[in-house]
């Protein structure tokens, strides 16, 4: 495994991102992430210095011997990276804001196209998560489901014939299992469904969020739907109705975006166009404005008002135009400031051949 | 990040609500959610409330003598209040479980077996793990089965209720269905 190469895992092509996926124009990426235990080891919330140390080191081993992760991985010990760089591996979503704070004992391990990664110690022993682009919940299930018969070959998991498998946090109990989408609904938010829409798939136990996860708002018009009762149903019955809400709300957003289209074409075309000048002509640009203006443009090239720009392109800069990226990219600190001036130019060299086609 | 309201406890819940197009979020800690939820009747978001459970989930932990599991209570005594439990594996306390919403190890969820399984009844829709088991396989089918024929039951009485006959009868022929096959099943393997 290559270890604390920050600079390599920077010049990867963001699969997720970079990748076509099924129904990519609104589902942007899908995730599982699998909370497993080792048994006899208190979970690190009540773990001793050794604890963590021997739950950390069993972990590393066994993701080596099952060779589960491939050959060109990456690990990141968390006491011996800089505080930017977690914060990088948060912007990409291979760690959590829980993990950020993680020092001794806890680590990072990637599948060298990040498809893959393991937080080890973080809530609990390990936290599997395996990410792919658009709309394919039950391909990224079959990938983890494999991994994780692979590993529980090397580690005795702390399971329970009635509970399933034992978790730090109760909510997390069973299959251990919190399985999510991507979605970016600019139409249902310009048309005033979003908040209908949210209601709607909360009454159906499913989970609404902004895209970091717990705490964050939902800027970009980004949001992540994903399943809450983990206990009492199967990892197949979960993904389905997940996947059966998810569509509909799929459904919802091609319609708010054809009636937009229909009945207030102004106010479309207006919000599309004055996110195209900003991203072309702004000299600073904040993380918010970048976002919405980002959203815009991609629904422009959503609905083909932008043939020159690819969707990943615009995918990709949604990463990009983030705190810890700017800095790694410009190669030294950036204060708030400096950082909008950062983002406006590298926006504009990213957009410089996003020409409107109208 | 600390709590909104009390400004004391660190937040573990956040919720946002958008009124008008505006956005708001509200980081609250346990405590703090569990006295918004029961004071105001908008904080449902639905059929989950987190905040109604958690309160429920510390409602349990305060009262004394709350029913523990038999061993426990012989050990413990009958004076002892389930405040003073603590798990033999982690020495993890109800205290820590009430402050964190999280237990300490593996042998918790039978250290405090009572209170977290009446927990777990308002966070999921089933109290049993149907899923996945080590090893891979998940050979014994009549569980899952079983958990759908109660959740078809349930359905079936509230669609007669409803007076949604036609619907209701394609739920009985699935009912039937199920119960036949559950019955190749058991019956296959007692013989």
């Amino acid at each position: 495994m290559i270890e604390n190469n920050i600079e390599k895992l920077l010049k990867n092509k963001v699969s997720w991102l970079a990748d076509s996926g099924p129904a990519e124009d609104i589902a942007i990426s899908s995730r599982i992430r699998l909370a497993r235990n080792i048994e006899g080891v208190p979970f690190p919330i009540a773990a001793s210095a050794d604890n963590l140390q021997h739950s950390q080191s069993a972990v590393e081993m066994a993701l080596e011997k099952s060779k589960s992760i491939g050959g060109n991985a990456f690990i990141f010990r968390m006491d011996a990276i800089e505080p930017i760089d977690k914060q990088l591996l948060l912007e990409r979503r291979l760690i959590s804001t829980e993990f950020v704070q993680k020092s001794k004992g806890a680590s990072l391990a990637l599948r060298g196209d990040e498809s893959i990664a393991v937080m080890v110690n973080e809530e609990d022993h390990l936290r599997i998560q395996a990410l792919r682009p658009g709309m394919q919940l039950q391909e990224v299930w079959d990938i983890i489901n494999r991994l994780d018969n692979e590993l529980e070959r090397q580690l005795p998991y702390a399971y329970d014939s009635k509970l399933g498998f034992l978790t730090s946090c109760p909510t997390n109990v069973g299959t251990g299992m919190r399985a999510s989408v991507m979605l970016h609904l600019p139409g249902l938010v310009l048309s005033g469904q979003i908040n209908a829409a949210i209601q709607g798939v909360s009454k159906l136990g499913m989970a609404v969020r902004g895209i970091f996860g717990e705490g964050t708002d939902n800027r970009g018009n980004l949001f992540q739907v994903s399943n809450q009762s983990t206990l009492g149903e199967s990892e197949e019955q979960i993904i389905e109705r997940l996947d059966g809400v998810i569509k509909q709300m799929i459904n919802h957003e091609k319609n708010a975006r054809i009636n937009l289209l229909e009945n207030n074409q102004y106010f479309l075309l207006d919000h599309v166009g004055r996110s195209y000048g900003v991203l072309r002509h702004a000299y600073t640009l904040s993380s918010e404005e970048a976002l919405n203006s980002l959203s815009g443009i991609r629904t422009g090239v959503d609905m083909g008002m932008f043939s020159s720009v690819d969707l990943h392109t615009v995918n990709e800069l949604f990463l990009s135009i983030n705190p810890a990226h700017l800095q790694r990219f410009a190669g030294k600190h950036l204060d708030s400031k400096e950082r909008d001036v950062y983002r406006a130019a590298l926006v504009r060299e990213r957009l410089k051949n996003l020409n409107s086609d109208s | 990040m600390l709590c909104d309201i009390c400004k004391q406890n660190e937040a573990t819940i956040h919720i946002q609500e958008i009124i008008n197009g505006e956005k708001k979020t509200l980081n609250l800690c346990g405590d703090c959610a569990a006295k918004k939820s029961k004071n105001d009747p908008a904080f449902d978001i639905g059929g989950f409330n987190l905040a109604e459970m958690l309160y429920n989930l510390s409602e349990n932990m305060e009262i004394p003598g709350l029913k523990l599991p038999e061993e426990q209570q012989e050990k413990a005594g009958a004076d002892d209040t389930a405040a003073k439990l603590s798990c033999p594996g982690c020495g993890w306390s109800l205290q820590g479980l009430r402050k964190t919403g999280r237990v300490g190890c593996p042998q918790c969820y039978k250290t405090f077996r009572s209170v977290i399984m009446e927990a777990l009844e308002n966070m999921h829709r089933g109290k049993l793990h149907v899923g996945k088991k080590p090893g891979g396989s998940k050979d014994d089918e009549s569980p899952r089965k079983m958990l759908e024929l109660m959740n078809l039951q349930k359905e079936l009485d509230e669609l007669v209720q409803r007076e949604e006959y036609e619907k209701a009868a394609e739920v009985r022929d699935t009912i039937i269905q199920l119960k036949e096959s559950l019955k190749k099943q058991t019956g296959g393997k007692s013989k």
